[in-house]
């Protein structure tokens, strides 16, 4: 099988939503897909990388507050829901107050941190901004990034899932 | 309507107000919420929920920069601040307007002068609007004596220098004063440095009188008539109406005269309520303050003027030409307000947060119920206890009276201690319903008395 285009990665989770699956595993000789409507579920073999957004997606809700606010309020749940789901054993950093959320200190900058990267406790991974002032958070525990969960430059609020951490062992 | 959008900074049962009316002016409601309020009646009701940070206001809901940040990231173009939490900070209004967001309510000016004690007494006095009497420092016995001619017993002497009650006493007569004076000015230098008193009328027999007002910022204001706010407690209100039935129809005029001439000479924009005492004995009426937002107790204005404050408050901030001529406004009939807290009235109303059990408001004609509250709702710890305003109407006070009466007794709330078993003590008191008592009536007469029958 020839390497996936997103397109067929979409086309996929399109397909195992319309279906009554609860899992589906799919493996290529350069891409593992795993995906589960059960939020607690991990993949087969535990060598936890990429899949976590994946994972989460048919259960997580990723509302875009900045570009249509009142058009995400049709579904109650949705109004104010950013429910990233966060895997067992994984630690979130979350945002510790409403403000607008920059992965870079300036921009065109390098990001604060990247997928994958390494971490301490005190390595800072973003920016909250709240009326220009901008104040930087930390990890909080020391371990891999796994996923950032926020597009630069959207509105976070309070307790929001902005970065997942691997903890190390 | 040109607002589209609008923020609501505030919570509880005037976040719910203020959704609705929005609503029904088709104006898009975001909320935003504190950690403990992402399930409230407000943000169910809103179109779009923000949580702005933890439960403590300081975090969320006295932020003004988190709030209108929120503002502008979700693209409302207005802001209703409600009342209590930022409502009269000049900082909201300000960065509202820094950030092209219309703030429903006066300018950020006005709310900055009415806001200082002494600035927006000397506009009162510069628009002719009457304060309590009072003389400049008075230097001897002799002097006072004939102060006090002047002003009528009985007199509050008051040390200039501070306050705190040092150097204060009441003298209801020329030797009260003759007894008194040394001592007083010993007192004031003793605890300020500087014995100089000076004099001001006493009111003993005191109501709290206040006028609903609306401009446009243009110079008209258009008044909405009065409410009686004399049952307190610790300058709280606890019983709000309107009309001040006790008031001559002469007096009324110069009431609601002397307001629109306050708010007029400062070109007072949006919703306002200008205080009142009103001193029953000599039938006179002195400036205490304005309040620059719309205020708990504004349902009984509009139950007898049929007009709707908040939405007013919307299409004035709006630009529209929501002002009705004066003539327009008539008052009719009699409204109550009752506040219903999360307070044990038996142990110094202690607040009683908790889960709601039970919730059965009355209904019936003439019965309204604004509250946040439901069955299952958790009151949280940490704000205001105020859970519901039971507002009555009916043609004429004693039939108000009456029809309060038993819907206090058909208000029936479990999980929560309240202060029901209290407003019902006081509507049944025949100086409630004879319309007999003063703003200490509640605190001097009624109290001890509900206290010690519940013993």
């Amino acid at each position: 099988m020839p390497n996936p285009t997103p397109a067929d990665i979409e086309n996929l989770i399109e397909l195992f939503n319309r279906s009554d699956w609860d899992e589906m595993h799919l493996k290529t000789d350069t891409l593992e897909i795993f995906l589960s409507n059960d939020p607690q579920a991990r993949r087969p073999g535990q060598q936890v990388a990429a899949p976590v957004a994946l994972a989460a997606a048919p259960a997580a809700v990723a509302a875009s507050p900045a570009a249509s606010p009142v058009a995400a309020a049709a579904a109650p749940a949705a109004k104010g829901a950013h429910e990233v789901v966060v895997p067992a054993g994984m630690v979130a950093v979350r945002a510790p107050n409403l403000g607008t959320f920059y992965r870079s200190p300036k921009p065109g900058a390098p990001a604060y941190v990247e997928v994958g990267q390494t971490i301490t406790a005190d390595t800072e991974v973003c920016l909250i901004e709240v009326m220009k002032l901008f104040t930087p958070v930390k990890a909080g525990v020391a371990g891999t990034v796994r996923e950032i969960c926020v597009a630069d430059g959207t509105m976070v609020e309070y307790e929001q899932v902005l970065v997942i951490v691997e903890p190390a062992a | 309507m040109t607002i589209k959008r609008t923020l609501v900074a505030n919570r509880g049962e005037i976040a719910v107000r203020v959704i609705r009316a929005a609503h029904a002016l088709g104006i898009e409601a975001v909320q935003v919420v504190s950690e403990a309020d992402k399930d409230s009646e407000a943000a169910r009701l809103a179109d779009k929920v923000v949580v702005l940070g933890p439960a403590p206001s300081k975090q969320s809901y006295l932020n003004a920069k988190l709030i209108v940040h929120a503002a502008k990231q979700t693209g409302c173009d207005a802001l209703h601040p409600g009342y209590g939490f930022l409502s009269e900070r000049a900082e909201l209004a300000n960065l509202c307007a820094e950030n092209g967001i219309t703030f429903v309510g006066p300018a950020a000016e006005t709310i900055g002068a009415l806001g200082d004690k002494l600035r927006s007494r000397a506009i009162a006095e510069a628009a002719g609007v009457p304060l309590v009497p009072g003389t400049n420092s008075i230097a001897s016995v002799t002097q006072a004596h004939k102060a006090a001619e002047e002003l009528g017993y009985p007199v509050l002497m008051k040390a200039s220098a501070g306050g705190g009650g040092r150097g204060m006493f009441i003298a209801r007569n020329a030797d009260a004063i003759t007894a008194g004076f040394d001592a007083a000015s010993t007192e004031a230098e003793e605890a300020f440095g500087d014995g100089t008193l000076y004099m001001e009328r006493y009111v003993e027999n005191a109501r709290h009188v206040e006028v609903q007002a609306v401009g446009d910022g243009k110079g008209r204001v258009v008044h909405f008539g009065e409410r009686d706010c004399s049952v307190q407690r610790r300058y709280q209100k606890v019983i709000e109406e309107a009309p001040c039935a006790l008031m001559p129809a002469k007096l009324r005029a110069e009431l609601h005269e002397a307001a629109i001439k306050l708010l007029s000479s400062m070109k007072y924009l949006n919703a306002g309520t200008v205080e009142f005492l009103y001193d029953v004995d000599r039938q006179a009426i002195y400036f205490i303050e304005v309040n620059t937002r719309i205020q708990v107790e504004h349902p009984v204005s509009e139950q007898v003027t049929g007009f709707d404050l908040v939405q007013t408050q919307f299409r004035i901030a709006g630009g529209e030409p929501a002002l009705p001529r004066q003539d327009q406004v008539r008052v009719s009939r009699h409204a109550i307000e009752c506040r219903i807290n999360a307070e044990d009235a038996y142990k110094n109303f202690m607040p009683s947060p908790g889960r709601i059990q039970t919730w059965q408001p009355p209904r019936g004609a003439g019965i309204r119920v604004d509250s946040h509250c439901r069955d299952g709702y958790l009151v949280p710890p940490y704000y205001d206890s105020m859970v519901a305003k039971l507002i009555v109407t009916a043609d004429d006070r004693p039939a108000c009276v009456e029809r309060l009466r038993r819907a206090l007794a058909d208000f029936h709330i479990e999980g929560l201690t309240t202060n029901l078993p209290l407003l019902r003590y006081i509507v049944a008191q025949d100086d409630f319903m004879q319309n007999r008592f003063h703003t200490k009536w509640l605190e001097q007469s009624v109290l001890p008395a509900f206290q010690q029958d519940s013993v």
